[in-house]
């Protein structure tokens, strides 16, 4: 049995990986640790705006709007409240939650749960748009979400931001969270939700005809894409130890889009493959950012800021050759890696024949 | 095609890893005859023109002292991009990487805070430039600032307001600027204390990015205000007083520091003449011997006027070599206890003592436009 023999191998990978993230938390420094975590959790974002972009193919840039709810459910909860006055010093904070602390899970799910509904709430209408115009309404829709978090003083500290949020650097704790986002994704993909969100993705009309409630459909991907979103704002939150508006600006949105274009557009694997080089390959480049000394002479080029050049420059090779993306809407399974390791050279080659 | 470019981007990449692991072997200890201290500012995205006159700061500081204790002073400069997450991430790099002794940075408070976690769990002392959130020192036992800080400023152009006749004043914030909404929090306070509570007639928001504010002057011009207090980013405060003066508004503006740049002059040319607001450093009040050296090597090196963040910057990296030449040892916990008992360190700024919060005790220079330029009108000590 096929299927058996993939879901003993990934229930073998995770373990694995959990174990290497134990060791990661105790053996690496706190720079790697970070990176790593990084990594995670745009994952988890990635991910998440994959299901509504590349799977339900409706493009949203709300991306930052959810996760800015589920970074400020977490930095006002968390906060131990004895450090709160020190916090708001500008504006008190209000009375009805000034006393309410939980515990990083639940502030994460509560969270979650509240970008959930705020997308069920704006979905509703919004979706209705398609292309171009969703993409609008949705970016506009992450605006209005930090300008009201700007202007919400007694809740939100208003533009100072919140501070001394408990700080997360543990990677067994975002590992675990990545991979219930990465099984709970697949597996929704792989049921009968995720064939009906990419016949929407293929052709509404056909779609439609076939039984398959547009609306119904599109909301749920909307409101899972969301949750995530909001749980992956948490941990970013938590990482940091400070939220402020600002983080939240509609550029952050384009670094997921990014992530996403990169890994293939409705590709599970390919998502947290692009989270992958994206972050960890922009803080790899920063040898471009130290002085080189070759053959005794300073090579002027290489300053603070030149990273960004070749960053920028591998993107668009990567995009000139790799116009889907790095997997496009493939994924890597289990077969597919078994027939790799069997025969390297034969494997592209077959590939490359069958395009 | 594709294939051949494949080709070259994986030998490009294998290439450039070879490259970086041959940097990864310098080893430092307690007898290396260096000390490292780390930079971290915004060098490329949205704040990269600050970053880059900090740089100049601390550089020429570097220059002009280039040894503590008998070793050389080695900069490690690093580019946070504006961001948060990637700020945390260069100051874990700097400090578990280059092994620095001392942090220095970063311009903007929210990049500084970011930092402020790794910088208090790995105790290694950080120096903040000109990030004026008194939250970035607060409840942060390693985190030091050469800037003074949003309350002090705000308590300054309060009583500045007072002295010049002022008794009923308007408020118009960027309210999504933290800066501004110190600022403005600390100057209401200060006022209200001087001049009664019905002292403050209106405190009114508009958003960064926002050009029209005929709806905020029209109200506030029926209220008749003597004077208005409009903290925020330099091209919003040139615009909105330009359509103060065409609205027939005659009431001085007040502000702070980020007004003095050349754009903002730029933008609100002759509207702008007569405001008034505070900032760290002026050339005519820069009577310490370190500011004179700092003077000449600065147009020497850069042709042009220095601006306040480049002193400031160059304060930060003078307070850190002060703080290890006092430790005599460099030992960051050391040197964290030797910053923390600063006193009277002689500036660019003038002379900096530390308070228990790790923010300078200083006065502020007050400076208004006259005929296109910034002139200086007051100095305010604190008491």
């Amino acid at each position: 049995m096929k299927n058996k023999r993939d879901l003993i191998l990934s229930a073998i990978l995770l373990i694995v990986l959990f174990g290497a993230s134990w060791f990661a938390n105790s053996e690496l420094d706190s720079y790697i640790r970070r990176i790593v975590n990084l990594c995670l959790i745009y994952a988890i974002i990635g991910l998440s705006m994959n299901v509504t972009n590349g799977f339900a193919g409706q493009f949203s840039l709300g991306q930052a709007g959810f996760m800015a709810i589920g970074a400020y459910t977490v930095g006002i909860f968390t906060v131990p409240v004895e450090l709160r006055a020190n916090v708001f010093y500008a504006v008190p904070m209000n009375p009805f939650i000034a006393d309410i602390q939980m515990p990083v899970w639940l502030a994460l799910i509560v969270g979650g749960l509240l970008a959930a509904l705020v997308a069920f709430l704006i979905g509703t209408p919004v979706l209705r748009l398609r292309g171009d115009y969703l993409a609008i309404a949705t970016l506009g829709f992450s605006e209005i979400i930090r300008i009201c978090i700007t202007n919400a003083s007694s809740f939100t500290n208003g533009a100072l931001g919140i501070k001394d949020i408990p700080p997360l650097n543990d990677v067994r704790y975002i590992f675990v969270v990545t991979a219930i986002t990465f099984v709970f994704i697949a597996a929704l993909i792989n049921s009968s939700y995720g064939r009906a969100f990419k016949a929407i993705r293929e052709d509404e009309i056909a779609a439609e005809a076939m039984g398959i409630n547009l609306y119904k459909h599109k909301c749920l991907a909307f409101m899972i894409s969301a949750f995530f979103a909001g749980i992956g704002g948490g941990l970013y939150g938590t990482l940091l130890g400070t939220v402020d508006p600002k983080n939240f600006l509609f550029t952050l949105t384009y670094n997921f889009l990014l992530i996403i274009v990169l890994g293939g557009m409705g590709s599970i694997t390919g998502s947290m493959l692009g989270a992958i080089i994206v972050t960890a390959g922009l803080e790899y480049l920063r040898i471009f950012d130290e002085p080189l000394k070759l053959f005794g002479t300073m090579i002027p080029l290489f300053r603070p800021g030149f990273r960004m050049v070749m960053f920028s420059a591998l993107l668009m090779a990567c995009v000139l050759f790799w116009r889907h993306g790095i997997m496009g809407t493939r994924e890597i399974t289990w077969s597919k890696l078994i027939a790799f390791c069997k025969n390297p050279i034969g494997f592209f080659k077959r590939k490359g024949a069958a395009q | 095609m594709k294939k051949m470019m494949s080709v070259i981007l994986a030998s490009a990449l294998a290439v450039g890893l070879l490259t970086g692991c041959g940097g990864d072997t310098k080893k430092d200890d307690a007898k290396s005859n260096v000390i490292k201290i780390g930079v971290f500012l915004p060098l490329t995205g949205d704040n990269a023109a600050g970053g880059e006159l900090e740089l100049r700061g601390i550089k020429l500081a570097n220059k002009l002292h280039p040894e503590v204790l008998g070793k050389k002073v080695e900069l490690v400069i690093a580019d946070n991009k504006s961001d948060k997450a990637e700020a945390a991430s260069v100051a874990a790099r700097l400090i578990e990487r280059d092994k620095v002794k001392v942090l220095l940075g970063s311009y903007g408070s929210s990049l500084s805070m970011a930092a402020g976690n790794i910088v208090k769990n790995s105790k290694v002392p950080a120096i903040g430039t000109s990030c004026t959130n008194p939250q970035v020192t607060a409840n942060n036992d390693f985190y030091f600032r050469a800037c003074f800080i949003d309350p002090f400023q705000g308590t300054v152009m309060a009583n500045y307001a007072f002295k010049n006749g002022a008794r009923k004043v308007a408020i118009i914030q960027e309210v999504s600027n933290d800066y501004a909404v110190g600022l403005a929090k600390f100057f209401k306070d200060a006022f209200i204390k001087l001049a009664g509570p019905d002292s403050i007639i209106e405190v009114a928001n508009y958003q960064t990015g926002d050009k029209d504010f005929s709806a905020i002057l029209t109200n506030i011009k029926a209220m008749h205000p003597d004077a208005i207090f409009a903290p925020g980013n330099f091209t919003e405060s040139a615009l909105l007083i330009k359509q103060a003066r065409q609205l027939g508004i005659k009431a001085p503006f007040l502000g702070g520091d980020t007004w003095e740049t050349q754009e903002f002059i730029n933008v609100g040319g002759a509207d702008v003449e007569g405001v008034a607001f505070s900032t760290a450093f002026d050339r005519e009040k820069a009577t310490t011997a370190e500011a004179k050296k700092f003077l000449d090597e600065y147009v020497k090196e850069y042709k042009g006027e220095p601006s306040a963040l480049s002193a400031l910057a160059y304060d930060a990296y003078l307070i850190a070599i002060d703080g290890i030449k006092r430790a005599n040892s460099t030992d960051s916990v050391k040197i964290r206890d030797a910053i923390a008992t600063t006193k009277d360190m002689e500036g660019v700024t003038g002379k900096t003592t530390l308070d228990k919060n790790g923010d300078p005790i200083k006065g502020a220079v007050i400076k208004t436009v006259r005929d296109g330029k910034f002139k200086y009108i007051d100095f305010v000590d604190v008491k």
